[in-house]
């Protein structure tokens, strides 16, 4: 009996691996495969628009950026990816260095994606924008004081300002365009000066941070720009009273302007079905992809002429930093180093 | 009949084998390509040391309080009688069902920043709380067994001799119960070794945060190789010490007189503080964050995304389970009877359960990674993608299951299997009508606590399931990842629900399992 048992249990196994596999053969050969490091809601209903307007299926394996990468480095010349999609320039980068990211150059990309916002050689493309910004709580800080980065590495926020880690995709990227601008002296610096002013040390997530300024642990934090933006709109009262308590600064407006990153996509080096990768990144800078993506998702659009979130409209304009993101990814591993020196978890 | 031995040892042996293989490969693949030579990067050494720091000093404060927690609930309910003993019985064992970063995230959306709470749940002390409360039912469990199972000779004798209860916990019952509550330590030992999400939500330095930091932030991933091999070697050092310990107590209360234990009746006082005792533990390791996600959940009730998930999540962890249980039986079968060369499988298979899933994973993609440049297979389709998630699986789980298999075959009397011998059986035979009906409630043990370990894993199936293949971690990973922990309410809801029944199966098997019990 125990036998059968096992045996059964063998038999079960060997069926349903079986019968997961007619799935990839039914869908004949019009689709695309997407490694993507972004899960929203708004990129499954850019996708579900593209097959509708082209026929072509979607297919989509998420996961997170660096296990992505990893992926695609032990499946090298076999992989079923097409199309790469990651947020951050710093996770774009990562990929291109890796040598799995095949350059491409159309029209339609470089017509509709400013120039600093994607790799030179064509490698990867932005899509949507994120802003990294300071969010402080109205009742206890004034604008004025939260004007720039520069500011949360004085000794008037001693003992006020919580950030997520040093780990954070974001803030190596944050670091890394200070490293490109300012060098790396004054980005230890500043990490340090930013380090002795932590409330406490790095956990949590940017939302966390957020919930920790509007409940008085501090006075400020760093944020992407969206998360904020989520608490305003979201179902839960308590978000938006949290969101009620707090204000954003776009930093440096009056300098080198405020820190920008993208999230993007690259054609895969060793993709089966090219032309159909590039019709799909086509698509999500095109009219039609950026206006599903702009109402549904709290990113900004990539191109200036569609409309934002009614969210981001009512923050206001501001004015981008304007460095290539290409060059965020030289300065990654620095970035880390530079963090952990100065202390930062 | 040196013939049949022969014939037979092939056949276990052989099995053993490969299952040891298949089981180590990866963890070994990863130790391998920690020690070659690389110019290129060498390991931080400062990163290394906070990381032993912080992965011993949770082990102390969190392992250390999961495991008297256990023991002691697991005291209170086998042998002791209070008001709601027959409710908590079956109740402590729910935090098994809830992973730990499903904890982490929940405990800090509720009591981070204004929460319900006067004392943040953060920072060191909470993961080590979440720990405490989170994995104590691993020894809980195996205490139970162990406590149920006692001869109820020796405590009657103890007693007769005027034993208080404290005096008899502390000097009969629980040096009896030793080697189970260390099987169960060593299990909550190892998963705080391998847990990524609860320490790295709440900034802690481990060694599994650190793998992370170097291959990811650092972008240098031999010195995470290397810092997942101090991980590996230390977890193997750690496994000789507790089968040593183990080992030494192995014959301890050997009676074989059974019959109902008499519970000892706490007086009222005691009898209340034993019942807070328990709804504490149930409340802070399930009931409060599982709560809080319910109203998160409906707060946002959308329910139709899951059920594809729910699906795939149970069908792989069956898969998985029926996989890694087979595995580990061949080990253990086999550890059971060739003395060192058995034990030394039994550790082989074992160590991939201290290791972060991811670097499992890692260590089977780069093996996947040489089988297709020799050009023994193509891309990672979903047939062999599948292929490679229940191998990780059975890399990372084969010690969770080996460990129940391993205790119920050695409550086999070795005489039962000298007649066996003598009547001409094989170690095939032996194993399939001797040890396998003998040892099937461990079995049937094993085989729940792999499926409720393969629910919740995460890091494995996120790299390698195929396209379009989510399961619940997943989606539940997706959103809390993306901070929307509102989103991921449900999934993760669900992920305990679905590992609730295996958990409540596995309590009522070892009530039933007390010797002399009706």
């Amino acid at each position: 009996m125990t036998l059968s048992r096992r045996t059964f249990a063998l038999g079960a196994s060997a069926a349903a691996i079986a019968a997961c596999t007619p799935a990839e053969q039914a869908s004949a050969e019009n689709f695309v495969n997407v490694y993507s490091a972004r899960h929203y809601d708004s990129d499954r209903m850019m996708y579900e628009a593209f097959t509708a307007a082209t026929g072509v299926e979607v297919r989509v394996l998420p996961a997170p950026g660096e296990q992505l990468l990893e992926r695609l480095r032990a499946e090298g010349d076999a992989t079923e990816a097409d199309l790469i999609v990651a947020a951050d320039a710093g996770n774009l980068w990562r990929v291109q260095d890796a040598g799995l990211l095949q350059p491409v150059n159309t029209e339609a990309l470089s017509n509709n994606v400013p120039a600093r916002l994607h790799d030179t050689d064509g490698n990867w493309w932005g899509f949507s924008k994120r802003a990294r910004v300071i969010v402080y709580r109205k009742d206890a800080v004034q604008a004025a004081e939260v004007a720039s980065l520069d500011d949360l590495a004085s000794a008037r926020f001693r003992g006020q300002v919580v950030c997520r880690s040093s780990t954070a995709v974001y803030n190596l990227s944050l670091l890394s365009s200070r490293i490109e601008r300012l060098g790396a002296e004054n980005a230890r610096a500043w990490a340090a000066g930013v380090r002795a002013n932590f409330a406490r040390d790095p956990q949590g997530s940017d939302t966390d941070q957020l919930k920790a300024v509007a409940a008085g642990e501090a006075q400020v934090c760093i944020s992407n720009h969206y998360y904020l933006a989520r608490l305003m709109k979201s179902e839960d009262p308590a978000d938006r009273a949290v969101a009620d308590k707090l204000a954003i600064s776009f930093p440096d407006q009056a300098g080198s302007g405020t820190h920008v990153n993208i999230s993007g996509g690259g054609v895969s080096a060793y993709a089966k079905r090219k032309d159909r990768a590039i019709q799909l990144l086509e698509y999500l800078v095109s009219d039609a992809g950026q206006n599903i993506l702009a109402p549904s998702n709290v990113e900004y659009p990539i191109r200036p002429q569609i409309a934002a979130a009614p969210e981001l409209v009512a923050l206001g304009t501001f004015k981008e930093e304007d460095i290539p993101l290409s060059a965020l990814g030289r300065h990654q591993a620095e970035a880390a180093a530079i963090y952990e020196g100065a202390g930062w978890r | 009949m040196a013939l049949t031995a022969a014939r037979g040892v092939d056949g276990v042996a052989i099995a053993a084998a490969v299952a040891t293989l298949i089981c180590a490969a990866p963890a070994m693949a990863v130790i391998g390509f920690a020690l070659a030579p690389n110019e290129s990067a060498n390991l931080d050494g400062a990163l290394l040391r906070d990381g032993i720091i912080g992965t011993l000093a949770l082990m102390l404060v969190g392992g250390v309080g999961a495991i008297a927690v256990g023991a002691i609930s697991a005291w209170l309910v086998s042998l002791c009688d209070f008001p709601g003993r027959r409710w908590f019985e079956w109740l402590l064992v729910l935090p098994l069902a809830a992973p730990s970063y499903v904890l982490a995230y929940s405990y800090a959306s509720f009591t981070w920043a204004g929460g319900v709470s006067p004392i943040p749940v953060s920072g060191f002390w909470g993961v080590a709380f979440i720990y405490a409360v989170g994995l104590y039912p691993y020894v809980y469990l195996a205490g139970r067994a162990a406590f149920a199972s006692q001869s109820a000779c020796a405590l009657e004798a103890a007693r007769t001799l005027g034993a208080k209860p404290m005096a008899l916990f502390t000097r009969v019952a629980a040096p009896l119960a030793r080697p189970a509550i260390a099987a169960g330590g060593a299990l909550v030992l190892m998963e705080i070794a391998a847990d990524y999400g609860a320490a790295q939500h709440f900034g802690v330095t481990t060694l599994s945060t650190a793998i992370f930091r170097a291959w990811y932030a650092h972008a240098n991933p031999h010195a995470a190789l290397q810092i997942s091999a101090v991980l590996l070697i230390a977890a193997l050092v750690f496994l000789i010490i507790e089968r040593r310990a183990r080992g030494r107590a192995a014959y301890a209360g050997g009676s074989t007189r059974w019959r109902t234990l008499p519970r000892y009746k706490l007086n009222s006082v005691a009898g209340v503080g034993a019942a807070l005792f328990c709804a504490a533990l149930i409340t802070f390791g399930a009931a409060l964050p599982l709560a809080w996600l319910a109203r998160l959940a409906l707060l946002h009730a959308r329910l139709g995304d899951i059920a594809g998930p729910f699906v795939n999540s149970l069908t792989l962890s069956a898969i998985g389970a029926a996989v890694t249980l087979t595995l580990a039986l061949a080990i253990a079968s086999f550890a059971r009877r060739a003395g060192r060369l058995g034990k030394g499988a039994l550790f082989a298979a074992g160590i991939g359960y201290a290791a972060p899933g991811a670097v499992i994973a890692l260590g089977a993609l780069t093996l996947f990674g040489l089988a297709r440049e020799a050009g023994w297979v193509g891309g990672l389709g979903a047939g062999l993608a599948l292929t490679a998630l229940i191998w990780t699986y059975a890399a990372r789980f084969t010690a969770a299951g080996a460990g129940p298999i391993d205790s119920g075959l050695a409550r086999l009397s070795k005489n039962l299997d000298s007649s066996a011998r003598t009547l001409g059986a094989g170690p095939i035979t032996r194993t399939l009508r001797i040890d396998l009906p003998i040892a099937a409630p461990s079995l049937a043990a094993a085989a729940l606590i792999l499926f409720v370990e393969i629910l919740k894993e995460l890091p494995a199936t996120l790299v390698l399931r195929p396209f379009d293949f989510d399961t619940l971690a997943v989606i539940a990973y997706a959103y809390a990842s993306d901070e929307r922990l509102l989103q991921a309410a449900a999934p993760a809801l669900l992920i305990f629900v679905a590992g609730l029944a295996p958990v409540l199966i596995l309590t009522r098997g070892i009530g039933r399992a007390r010797a002399g019990a009706q």
